[in-house]
């Protein structure tokens, strides 16, 4: 080989292997962070509502949580740790009196300092609205009443000095700690910037949307877009790396996702907001994109309900919701062998497997109705009823129910959405398949099943619920309490065991690691019952891109951004 | 602009007012049939925060009260508030979103009428050749594929496909706040219409090249571009202007879809976002506003004529 030709080969060689080093695979972060520490991400729907008063979603919580400081929060591992108090608080010998040291160093994001007075209006203002998460408050003595607008304000809750905070609460109640964690209703407001913008309007401006969180709104197009911006000097201290976050609102999943694909999002799945089944596979399925895929335990549990005092199913048939259905009150449960009949004619891995893309968006559910990895979770298979047993389950109805007359005209009502849609026909493959029963199926919108369910008509119907918080309590006095089983309550069932709210009242009075022995004995019997038939949990899908750091999810919520970086891509 | 046309217009104007209030009417008294309500949550178990909730949009009075009440409003241009995003006023947000869609649908009457002549025309004066078939061709294709296949394609193409291809450099990016962001979305919206502009506008044309008086045109040496598009097509558009009418509607109509797809804050996307959560506020709000601009779009067609054809008079 000449000379010439030699270099001409190795000038080529050298080229190559260039062009190949600047168009091979995806990019690579360097550990550099980038210029730009903006985040941006969208979301399907928007906030229901900015106001910590108002807060209905689970979607609201991760703004929620970023802008406004509640006594205590939830860390990144769902640890209850203090923020605006100093330490956990001092608790009386017989649990009623709670006493809160309050930080001194507090502000608002305008300035303005934060003292004792400024939680008491905060907490009777919500009160007052008395919305979807008043009840964080009730525990404390005379908060029913302003709820009720029977008081103006809350009797049990005092400010010795600027600094204290004392509620004293009707009961005992170990569960309050943690609601009061949660990022919703107990949040302190700035009483002076809410009085002069408007009750109704303080929300709508970044200027009048005041908080004490790390982050603020810099800007808010209703139904487009929001932004928020790290407070300066920050009370708390450092802000994180981000300045700014950028989310728009009403963006479709698929949209989503390609914009993510083209890098135009950091992010898919955060606030509530997942990628769909389809995108989701594709990634799992992919070698390289499986590598930005995260699938999260989520904090949802979905399941069929039966109706306790109305249809075959019934405890006591003809009892009025509200009456006792079961326990000692009540040991004649006719409808008993049906539902557990129904449960166990279910194979819960197929219907995951089929209804929730191959088990990507929900897990099959064997561990009663809370959610695995949260307190009072019975167990892998801890729900005696859930395991799949076709045969067994062919010989219990058939003994419940030989003539076939219990069942015609069965109804399954449920909300439609598409994956509802294939849980439905799913339950009504097997049902058919196992038990040789027709179920006819009737979907609905959601406020029409709601309204149906409070008024206890729906024989046998979908039940699902988010965790709010991570305590039992929620679960037992929201869904399966007598106190909710009348017309126009939550216990939907309106299964009403007197014993078993004995046993969940007196683990609410004690601290959550004393207390979770005693709920999961009162779940036990609440599946013993097969109140619910829980058929599958669900999951929380996160796309991230690989220059993203601290970004997650909890089962709760996501992980706060004060943890977030973005490095050089 | 002519007396007579003048108070033709504000004959219209108070008729699309009217329009608009019956339209509303209609709807909000048919919204408040349906079973159930907006403010149905699962987490909201107290029947006394439901009451107070209902309280707070007048939900709990009989509804000929109700909209007695909401004619006050929409008398003073009030709207009300967001059923679901509570503290959301819907006028402003409203007449945030119809500018957002007003300027889409404007793209895409563009790209209707620029593309939709272009390839009419060519069509018309090269008939029977290479260059009207595969004119006509495409107008075809055009109109038989809807507009939401027309956005899957060039979402795939313009979002997926140049990313790939270009490394990054060049991709549609969805969203709204950009001007780039504008024309792929009302591509999407225009094609299928502009088929339609083509082929009434080439078979317009073909009529009007064949009169005697552009036969003298070009007879008395005039340039092509004088010909065309001083004799003929001025004369070919009348045909095309009475269908702007129904095209119009069905670009506002479509948009629904389109912006739905592309992320646009429109009041398509508003229409789809607030059916599906029951914000009855919102829904009545955007029929409204449909009324309008569907009304004002027809006004402003019929106003067209008499500036095509001077011997339209009102």
């Amino acid at each position: 080989m000449t000379r010439i030709a030699l270099f001409r080969s190795l000038a080529v060689a050298l080229g190559a292997i260039s062009l190949v080093a600047a168009c091979g695979g995806g990019s690579t972060a360097s550990e550099n962070l980038a210029a730009d520490q903006t985040l941006r991400f969208a979301i399907i729907d928007q906030p229901t509502s900015l106001d910590p008063a108002h807060v209905d979603a689970a979607v609201d919580i991760t703004f929620l949580a970023e802008v406004f400081t509640g006594l205590y929060k939830f860390d990144n591992n769902l640890k209850i740790v203090p923020d605006g108090a100093q330490a956990m608080p001092d608790i009386s010998s017989d649990g009623k009196t709670w006493t809160f040291k309050l930080r001194k160093d507090m502000q608002f994001s305008n300035g303005d300092k934060i003292t004792a007075k400024d939680w008491i209006w905060s907490w009777t203002r919500t009160l007052r609205l008395n919305d979807a998460y008043a009840s964080n408050l009730y525990a404390i003595s005379g908060g029913q009443d302003v709820a009720d607008g029977k008081a103006t304000s809350i009797s049990g809750l005092s400010a010795p000095d600027d600094y204290t905070l004392v509620a004293k609460l009707d009961a005992p109640a170990g569960y309050w700690l943690t609601q009061l964690a949660m990022p919703t209703a107990s949040e302190v407001l700035d009483q002076k910037v809410i009085q002069a913008a408007g009750e109704e309007h303080w929300t709508e401006k970044p200027e009048t949307y005041i908080g004490s969180g790390p982050f603020k709104v810099s800007a808010y197009s209703a139904k487009e877009s929001i932004e928020f911006v790290p407070v300066k000097n920050w009370w708390g201290g450092d802000t994180g790396k981000l300045t700014k976050v950028h989310v728009d609102f009403h963006v479709d999943v698929a949209s989503q996702v390609k914009k993510f694909e083209s890098g135009g999002y950091d992010l898919v799945g955060m606030a509530n907001s997942p990628a769909g089944p389809d995108d989701v596979l594709r990634y799992k399925n992919d070698p390289t994109k499986s590598k930005i895929l995260t699938i999260y335990p989520g904090a949802r549990a979905t399941a069929v309900g039966f109706n306790f005092v109305t249809g075959p199913f019934a405890a006591k048939p003809g009892a009025k919701p509200g009456d006792p259905t079961n326990g000692a009150a009540n040991t004649n449960d006719p409808g008993l062998d049906g539902r557990r009949a129904f449960s166990m004619a279910i194979d819960r891995n197929q219907l995951a497997d089929i209804a929730c893309a191959h088990a990507i968006t929900c897990q099959p559910a064997t561990g009663g109705p809370i959610v695995k990895g949260f307190k009072g979770y019975l167990g892998d298979n801890g729900d005696p009823y859930a395991k799949f047993d076709a045969q067994a389950a062919k010989a219990l109805y058939q003994k419940w129910d030989p003539t076939g007359s219990k069942v015609k005209n069965l109804e399954y009502r449920y909300n439609t959405s598409p994956a509802n849609d294939k849980r439905a026909q799913n339950l009504q493959a097997q049902w058919k398949q196992n038990l040789g029963v027709d179920v006819k199926l009737v979907p609905s919108d959601f406020p029409t099943l709601q309204r149906d369910r409070k008024k206890k008509i729906v024989i046998i119907g979908r039940e699902s619920w988010g965790i709010d918080y991570d305590h039992p309590q929620d679960w037992f006095d929201n869904l399966f309490s007598c106190a909710q089983a009348p017309i126009g309550r939550g216990n939907d069932q309106a299964y009403c065991n007197p014993d078993m709210d004995a046993i969940t009242n007196a683990a609410n009075a004690k601290a959550v690691d004393q207390a979770v022995p005693d709920y999961v004995k009162a779940m036990k019997l609440l599946v013993n019952d097969v109140v619910w038939m829980t058929i599958d949990y669900g999951t929380q899908p996160y796309f991230v891109q690989t220059y993203v750091r601290g970004a997650g999810y909890n089962g709760l919520y996501d992980y706060n951004w004060l943890g977030f970086k973005l490095l050089q891509h | 602009m002519s007396r007579g046309t003048l108070l033709y217009a504000a004959q219209r104007l108070v008729l699309i007012s009217l329009t608009a209030v019956v339209v509303s009417s209609i709807v909000f008294i048919g919204i408040h049939q349906l079973p159930g309500n907006a403010l149905a949550s699962e987490r909201r178990n107290n029947p006394a925060t439901e009451q107070a909730l209902l309280h707070h949009y007048n939900l709990d009075l009989p509804w000929p009260q109700q909209y007695l009440l909401w004619v006050e409003g929409l008398s003073r241009g009030d709207l009300g508030e967001s059923l679901v995003n509570m503290g959301v006023q819907i006028t402003p947000l409203l007449l945030r979103e119809a500018k957002v869609s007003v300027t889409l649908g404007l793209a895409a009457v563009l790209i209707t009428i620029g593309v939709g002549l272009t390839l009419g025309t060519i069509a018309a004066i090269r008939q029977n050749t290479w260059v009207d078939y595969v004119a006509s061709t495409s107008a075809v294709i055009g109109y038989s594929v809807p507009s939401f296949v027309w956005a899957f394609l060039l979402i795939l193409l313009t979002v997926s496909g140049f990313y790939a291809w270009t490394g990054g450099l060049v991709y549609e990016d969805i969203g709204w706040g950009k001007i780039e962001q504008i024309p792929v979305p009302a591509l999407a919206l225009g094609l299928p219409y502009a088929a339609i502009v083509a082929r009434l506008t080439r078979a317009s044309m073909l009529e009007v090249i064949r009169q005697d008086y552009v036969r003298t045109a070009w007879a008395k040496g005039l340039a092509a571009r004088v010909v065309i598009l001083r004799h003929a097509l001025r004369n070919a558009l009348i045909p095309v202007v009475s269908i702007l009418g129904p095209l119009i509607t069905g670009i506002i109509t479509g948009s629904v879809v389109i912006e739905f797809l592309f992320g646009i804050p429109g009041l398509g996307q508003e229409f789809v976002t607030s059916i599906l959560s029951r914000d009855y506020n919102i829904v009545i709000g955007v029929f409204t506003f449909y009324a309008v601009l569907v009304g004002l779009a027809n006004l402003i067609v019929d106003l067209i004529y008499p500036v095509l054809d001077p011997r339209i008079r009102y």
